[in-house]
Parts: C-alpha cells; structure tokens; sequence
C-alpha cells in the first residue's frame, strides 16, 4: 500500500478517528467535511464529500449509488430484442448510443450483417442524442455558474430535436428504436423534414448566437480558464474518456478510431483541443454540436434505399464480443456473453462518466471550493450511466 | 502490433494468445503473474484500461472469469487478458498500482461479486446500499425473492 501513496492517487481511506473536547475544536479549524449534493444541477443525484482547509480543497470523496437499478442483471432475464429497454436506460439523454452498441455486440456474436440503410439511420439517430445530450451539458455548465439562460436556450433547440424522435419512433425520449437485426421502423419524410428542421434551426439560430454570448465570454473565460487542468500523460493516466479525454489533446474518438455504423463512410473531424482545463472541456462540447450537424446532413444525404432490418434469431450461438461505441459522453463498451441461449448470459458496460467520476479526486485536489462545481460540470457526468 | 506484442508475450511470460476479434488480442493469464504482466502491457504502450469484466461461469462449473481489457490508445489496439478463478479461491492480487483507474473497478467487482483484489486499499461498498453488502448481486446465484432488506 505504501508504493501506491507515493504515486499519489488518493483513494480516500476515511479516517474514523474519535475526537472529543479540546482536539475536536482543533480538527475543526483545520479541516471540515462540506457535504454537496444529494441533489445536484448538473447531473443526477450523488453526494460529495469535500474536506476544505480555509477555502482549498484537501479531498474530495463522491458518494454514489442513488440511481443503482442493477442493469446488467435485469439484462439476464430478458430475450436478445427485448434487453434493449434495459440497455437504453442507462442514459435518457443519449440512449441511441448505448442502444446501438448492444446491437452490434449481439450482431457479432449471432454473426449478422445488417443492411446498409439501418446503419445510416442508426447514425443519424445517435448524432440526434449526441446534439440533445450536448445541449443539456452546455446549458447546465454555465447553468452551475448561477446564469440559467443557457439551459432555456439549450431546451428550445432540444425539444425540436425531441419532436423528431416523436415522429419517428412515438416516444419522445426512451424511444427503444434500434434492436439487434436493424432499426425498428421505417424513416418517414416526416421524420426526415423534421430532423432536417432542428439541424436547419441549431445550425443557424442556436450555434451563432450562443457562440456569441455563452463562448465568447469574457466572465466566463475568468472563470474557467485555467481550472482543472489535466495535460495529456495525466488524463490518460487517471483514466478520463470522452470530450474531457479530447480537451486534453488526445485525439481519441471511437467513430474515428473503430469505425461503426456508417461513419467509415462520412467525413467528420475530431474535436480536440489543447489546454485540458474546464474552458476547453466545454469548448469541446459546442463545436462537437458543428460536426454532428455535418454528419446528420451527410447520412441524410446519403440514405440508401432498401430493407430497414433483419430478422434477428430467438436463440443465437454462443460467443461473446467486446464493441465499444463514441457515446455522448465518451467511449462506452459493451463485453457482451452468449452461452448459446434466448438472452444475455452476461453483460459487462464500461460506463465513461464512472471513469470521469473517479479521475475526479485527482483533478480537484488544491483547489478552491468555488472551482469544485466548474470541474464537476466540466466533465459532464450523468448518473444513470455512473450507477448503471 | 498486435503481432509483435503476441510474440513478446509468447517469449517472456509463455502466455497463451488467440485472436478476439479486429484489433483484439485475447491473453490467457496466470493469477500470480498478472501484476508484472500489466506492468509489461503498460510499458508495451497499453496505458489506457477499460475496464474490468468479470463473467460468472459457476453453473457450468467454471469458477469465474476476470477480462482485464486494456488499450493502446495511440495505435488503436486491445488487449483483454482473461484469467480464471476457481469458485473456493476467490482472491487475485491487485493491479492500482500499476493502473490506478483500475482501482474503483475493482472495487465494484468485489462489491458485485465477491472477488478480493489483495491489496486495494478500499474495498468497500459504493453502489449497493449498506444493508446488501455481501449478496454479491451480479453473481448466478443471486437470488431476488430470497436477497431483500429485512423488515423491521
């Protein structure tokens, strides 16, 4: 254990020393236990626990596990097809991303070629989640800061997004549209005009104008430049994934990288930027807004004519496969078993947020408690996919 | 790459690989290796790890099954090194100090199933309410009429 203190990751073992009388007012003017939370702005509900000395932070401990549903194992008595209402539970922000990423580990093992058309569907869809989930982190970091006009501006745009997946699917969020074999219906024109819409208005109302006031702002610039700043070996080494991963340099995007889906066959850039400080982390997030858009209109442009699925078997042989997808949030993996039977033998998901959440304590140790909610809000964590 | 770090593993640890799929290689480790093996993998250029799978095959008779799945995140390469486990030998040493981003994955792993990563300074619960602690849910003989919080 002693070699482990000298890397110099806390763990926060808590100490449960008694103190009484005379030492307890010590402790106090030393160090105090602040709790934040359970409910929080800017995700779901968690609780940290924050020494401070004075005003700096000396540790930082979150407390989770307040929307633990057990997913994996409600994943074990379902069928292949009907998993998925587990699966895209884990988020209800992005849920075609994780959707998607069960469908294809469970096409690999059955050993399934889907046609060419659900996978352009299936791109515009998760590009649909990634703006929507996008949206609601931009509003609430600046949200955290005490200006809410953001997050008004944010759910304007989303909720034409939202109508979209209305028309397409009849739920507005939690829509269970992508299943092993395919997508579960058919594109309509209406669908499409109506995406078509919400991309016309982020593009050309949203994205001018908020980039106007909200990214180009000097008070906001003050107050998260240089804050949290993680470079490129330590945000590897304390393992943060997603848009965080990328503000620090690393150009590490699965669509890029392991190309799923259609975007092998789309032009898109990766977003990645230097600094690694919580400036940057929200810089990430807007200008990925822009390449979603272009991707949309490209898969839009591009959509094949055809089949929309494939019949997917009852009972598929065993095997297992590992397939990680660019969620919303950053690299999501799916180690997914079959032993030959009608459901999920076991599903492991690697959850970026949980990884998000845990390289925490490293980048906020040292620094003032005002920063903690901007760091917090800049690694953009949900806690649906934390808990699981 | 994948190649070359199968022939080096092959060479200095004597490891069984196989391939697991496009830009997976899949290693059958030993429980007392495991550390320096990391410790390779992670000079090998490894140095971002996923996550911790671990399958429970106890109704086939298997005991259980860790996948340490690890990445190259400059090449684009993985590496799952898979150990197994007997079900009366619950126990494996522990790897946060070579990668401490493993450390609360672990701990969910011996939260969920039972399996003690010697060596973790904080094996504690973090999901499951205190009142769980030690029902293993993500086991097969987990059981949801039986495991339920006592009424008073």
């Amino acid at each position: 254990m002693a070699d482990i203190s000298q890397l110099g990751f806390s763990f926060v073992v808590e100490e449960r020393k008694e103190v009484s009388g005379k030492d307890l007012g010590l402790l106090q003017e030393k160090l105090l236990q602040l709790n934040w939370g359970v409910q929080h702005p800017a995700s779901g509900p968690m609780r940290l626990k924050v020494w401070i000395d004075g005003d700096e932070v000396v540790k930082i401990d979150p407390d989770i596990g307040y929307v633990f549903r057990l997913l994996e194992k409600l994943v074990e008595y379902r069928s292949w097809i009907n998993a998925i209402v587990n699966v895209e539970r884990i988020c209800f922000m992005d849920d075609f991303g994780t959707m998607t990423g069960y469908s294809i580990t469970a096409e690999k093992i059955a050993g399934i070629e889907i046609p060419k058309k659900a996978n352009y569907i299936r791109t515009i869809l998760c590009e649909g989640g990634r703006i929507v989930s996008h949206l609601l982190g931009l509003g609430s970091f600046v949200g955290i800061m005490g200006v809410n006009t953001p997050m008004q501006w944010a759910l304007i745009a989303r909720e034409k997004f939202l109508d979209s997946f209305e028309i397409y699917s009849g739920q507005r969020i939690a829509t269970s549209s992508i299943v092993p074999g395919g997508v579960r219906y058919e594109p309509t024109k209406k669908f499409i005009d109506k995406m078509l819409e919400a991309i016309n208005y982020l593009e050309k109302e949203f994205i001018p104008r908020y980039e106007e006031v909200f990214i180009d702002n000097p008070t906001l610039k003050m107050r998260s430049k240089g804050v949290g700043v993680i470079p490129k070996e330590k945000a590897i080494k304390i393992g943060l994934a997603g848009p965080a991963l990328r503000a620090s340099g690393i150009a590490s995007d699965i669509r890029k990288d392991y190309p799923y889906a259609a975007y092998g066959e789309l032009d898109f850039n990766v977003v990645t930027k230097k600094d690694g400080d919580s400036y940057a982390r929200y810089c990430v997030l807007f200008e990925e807004l822009k390449e979603s858009v272009k991707i949309i209109r490209q898969a839009i442009d591009g959509l094949p004519e055809g089949e929309y699925k494939v019949r997917f078997p009852i009972k598929i042989p065993p095997g297992e496969a590992y397939v990680n997808v660019e969620w919303a949030r950053g690299c999501f993996g799916f180690h997914l078993v079959s032993d030959g039977g009608t459901g999920p033998y076991r599903l492991k998901m690697r959850a970026p947020s949980f990884a998000n959440l845990w390289a925490m304590p490293e980048m906020i140790k040292g620094v003032k408690l005002a920063d903690v909610p901007v760091i917090f809000a800049s690694l953009y964590m949900c806690h649906g996919d934390i808990d699981r | 790459m994948l190649e070359d770090i199968k022939e080096r593993i092959q060479e200095e640890f004597g490891f069984k690989t196989e391939p697991y799929d496009t830009n997976i290689l899949l290693v059958h480790g030993e429980k007392e290796k495991i550390k320096d093996f990391l410790k390779f993998l992670k000079h090998s250029g490894f140095n971002y790890p996923h996550t911790i799978s671990v399958v429970d095959y106890t109704p086939k008779g298997e005991g259980f099954q860790i996948n340490y799945i690890i990445e190259n995140i400059e090449e684009k390469k993985f590496v799952i090194v898979r150990v197994n486990l007997l079900e009366d030998e619950l126990f494996i040493p522990s790897v946060c100090d070579v990668f401490p981003a493993l450390q609360p994955h672990e701990r969910e792993a011996w939260e969920m199933f039972g399996i003690e990563f010697v060596g973790n300074p904080r094996l504690e619960v973090m999901l499951l309410p205190e009142w769980a602690k030690g029902t293993f849910p993500l086991r097969k003989s987990y059981d949801f009429e039986k495991h339920r919080k006592e009424k008073k």
